[in-house]
């Protein structure tokens, strides 16, 4: 399935609800997660997308 | 669903209508500009960030935002896209488009008259003002001008519903045997709603409000004005969600790519919110202590069933959008998703505003529990959970909505796509950051309707993360949500300015895969069910307000003395609602 802008600005979209509530999910295991944690999380999902995009994304080789 | 007659665009079918429209559409989109600004400046200042007003000016802002978005905006917004679907799905004009321009006048004239009480509190020597916010009861008083343009805004939408019952009688000459287009039935089920539950909020407006702001009675019994409030002001969730749904049924399965799943369905959703919608108010009021326990236990249990529709939308809604993602390809269990159009701003804005009505249902749950309602009343949980639902669910839907009505009204193409999708997007990221840390700052105990909740010597305390951490979250997230909505407009200013087309947008909505036919034509007696919600409403009212006005001061309050007439016909009531009652019980028993 190609990754599309719109499909990226979507599931950024959607990681950011996660990104807000992982800490109390973190906490119903006791695990105390710092805020730079979760930062540093949003942070790689981000670049993990970018990349995801340069490879697959509209436009690129692969994808055409 | 009757589809409008092929051949021409809404605009150049119904240009009357899509003028009276386009009027409302306009006077919504400048109430939401001005509502949203009085929202950042106060997420800013209550968190803090940045204070450009003096705190006791945060509650003219306040009821500005409140009565602007929550009143004017939506109501507006709705009044546009019912006066659409009952043309368009009867396939026929408005009897008269005079009449249609008179609650249109009407309804301006009241929310202008609103406004200007409201804004009259930031100039004090004016000695206007109504810092009463948008739950107007006593004993908050406003100046007499915000009564009286709420009570013709609240007329003016009667005559828009007359307005479009009249169309439907016209229709009905005509077309004797057939079924109610879907369209039309969800907006005179909505209507109907409407005018059993403004019965409450216009007594309480024209006999006690009114006279009590021009000195014409010394006092009024705040129980009762605060009960006929709540028996309006939970229906009202409803007044904006209905048109919600009414895109969420009709349009967004065939922005999707599909059709919708139910029509009979859609109707018994329609139907479940007429009757259930009124005898639910008392569930604001679980701290009221003029209220006995069991009514407020069987205004819970009423609620709870309102999650049955809740719940029947959320199925017939996804199953008509995968529906459609497999019309376009989609397979797999989850891999459909990836199908959907999420390039058009219209679908996606919509898609997300249901996503997070689903989060807003939830907490709304909590809301509603008799008991765990203690932990969350009157803190910021509460406007955490109503920026879920009226914020996104309905403002998001209105917003992506218009991105496919409005080039359908002005006949132009939308201005950008681009812009719409970002549009959507930001506001749901905004939306997710802001009430996220209204929820969870409510669970802390923070109080909400203040512009300062600090307490000396008091600290809040959250289980996770810090309170600071909230208050930025709830600055970015309104500072989002203002630059979205900045957004929204100059992409629907640049639409309505932009060149006519010949087809703006493909306006057609196919028939739903399973049709009116097989469903009881009883869903279309609209009489019979207006009954049945009237008699719901006797049941969980009569007694709980003769109590109020006998054992809480009276009609007027202040201990004046009810008339003896008047006791006499509440003991009457009380009596024989109590005997039926115990005779109905002994016969369950």
């Amino acid at each position: 399935m190609k990754l599309t802008k719109a499909r990226a600005l979507i599931l950024i979209a959607f990681s950011v609800p996660v990104a807000i509530e992982l800490r109390t999910v973190a906490g119903f295991f006791n695990v105390e997660l710092p805020l730079i944690a979760v930062a540093v999380i949003e942070f790689l999902f981000l670049a993990l997308l970018f990349v995801l995009y340069g490879l697959y994304g509209e436009g690129s080789e692969s994808a055409a | 669903m009757a589809t409008a007659s092929g051949g021409g665009e809404f605009v150049d079918k119904f240009p009357d209508e899509a003028a009276v429209i386009k009027a409302s559409f306009l006077i919504a989109f400048v109430s939401l500009g001005i509502g949203a600004f009085f929202g950042l400046v106060q997420a800013l200042h209550r968190t803090n960030v940045l204070r450009v007003i003096d705190s006791a000016d945060y509650y003219t802002m306040l009821t500005g935002h409140g009565v602007l978005l929550a009143i004017v905006f939506t109501i507006f917004f709705l009044c546009g896209v019912f006066h659409w679907a009952v043309a368009r799905s009867l396939d026929r004009p408005a009897e008269s488009a005079l009449f249609s321009w008179a609650w249109v006048g009407l309804m301006t004239t009241g929310a202008v008259l609103a406004t200007i009480a409201i804004l009259g509190g930031f100039v004090p020597n004016l000695g206007m003002s109504a810092d009463v916010l948008f739950t107007f009861y006593a004993p908050l008083q406003a100046h007499p001008v915000f009564y009286i343009g709420l009570a013709m805004f609240i007329v003016g939408t009667w005559l828009s519903g007359a307005d479009w019952f009249l169309s439907y009688r016209a229709w009905r000459q005509d077309h004797p045997d057939e079924r109610i287009p879907l369209q039309t039935f969800m907006v005179l089920t909505t209507m109907i709603m409407w005018y059993i539950s403004t019965l409450g909020v216009a007594v309480s407006v024209v006999f006690f409000l009114i006279p009590w702001s021009l000195g014409l009675i010394e006092s009024v019994n705040p129980l009762l004005t605060r009960t006929l409030f709540w028996y309006f002001g939970h229906p009202i969730v409803y007044f904006w969600l209905m048109p919600a749904y009414l895109l969420w049924y009709t349009v967004l399965p065939k922005l999707a790519g599909g059709r919708l799943f139910s029509d009979p369905l859609a109707r018994v959703v329609f139907l479940l919110f007429l009757l259930l919608s009124t005898p639910v108010g008392i569930h604001h009021q679980y701290l009221d202590p003029g209220i006995a326990e069991g009514f407020k236990f069987i205004a819970m249990t009423n609620t709870m069933f309102l999650l049955l529709p809740s719940l029947l939308t959320a199925f017939t809604v996804v199953a008509s959008v995968e529906h459609g993602a497999r019309q376009r390809g989609g397979k797999g269990y989850l891999r459909w998703l990836g199908a959907l159009p999420w390039r058009d701003p219209a679908f996606t804005g919509m898609a997300l505003a249901g996503a997070m009505f689903a989060a807003g249902g939830f907490s709304g749950m909590i809301n509603a529990g008799m008991n765990i309602n203690y932990l969350i009343h009157n803190t910021l949980w509460v406007p955490g959970h109503f920026h879920l639902t009226v914020g996104t669910a309905v403002a998001l839907t209105m917003m992506a909505g218009s991105y496919w009505l409005v080039p359908q009204v002005t006949g132009t193409k939308l201005y950008s796509r681009p812009i719409g999708l970002l549009q959507v997007i930001m506001w749901f990221v905004g939306m997710v950051f802001m009430s996220n840390a209204m929820h969870r700052a409510g669970l802390a105990g923070i109080p909400r309707r203040t512009a300062e909740p600090q307490y000396q010597n008091f600290e809040f305390l959250t289980p996770i993360g810090s309170i600071f951490e909230l208050r930025v979250q709830i600055a970015l997230g309104g500072t989002l949500l203002f630059l979205s909505v900045v957004l929204f407009l100059f992409n629907i200013l640049l639409t309505s300015l932009g060149e006519e087309s010949d087809r703006p947008v493909d306006s057609h909505l196919p028939e739903p895969l399973s049709g009116p036919e097989g469903s009881p034509r009883i869903l279309d007696n609209l009489a019979m069910w207006t009954g049945i919600a009237a008699v719901l409403v006797v049941l969980a009212y009569t007694l709980p307000l003769a109590g109020i006005i006998q054992n809480g001061g009276g009609l007027f309050g202040g201990g004046l003395p009810v008339p003896a007439t008047v006791s006499a016909g509440f003991d009457l009531v009380l009596t024989t609602v109590t005997s039926a009652f115990n005779t109905l019980w002994g016969v369950v028993a």
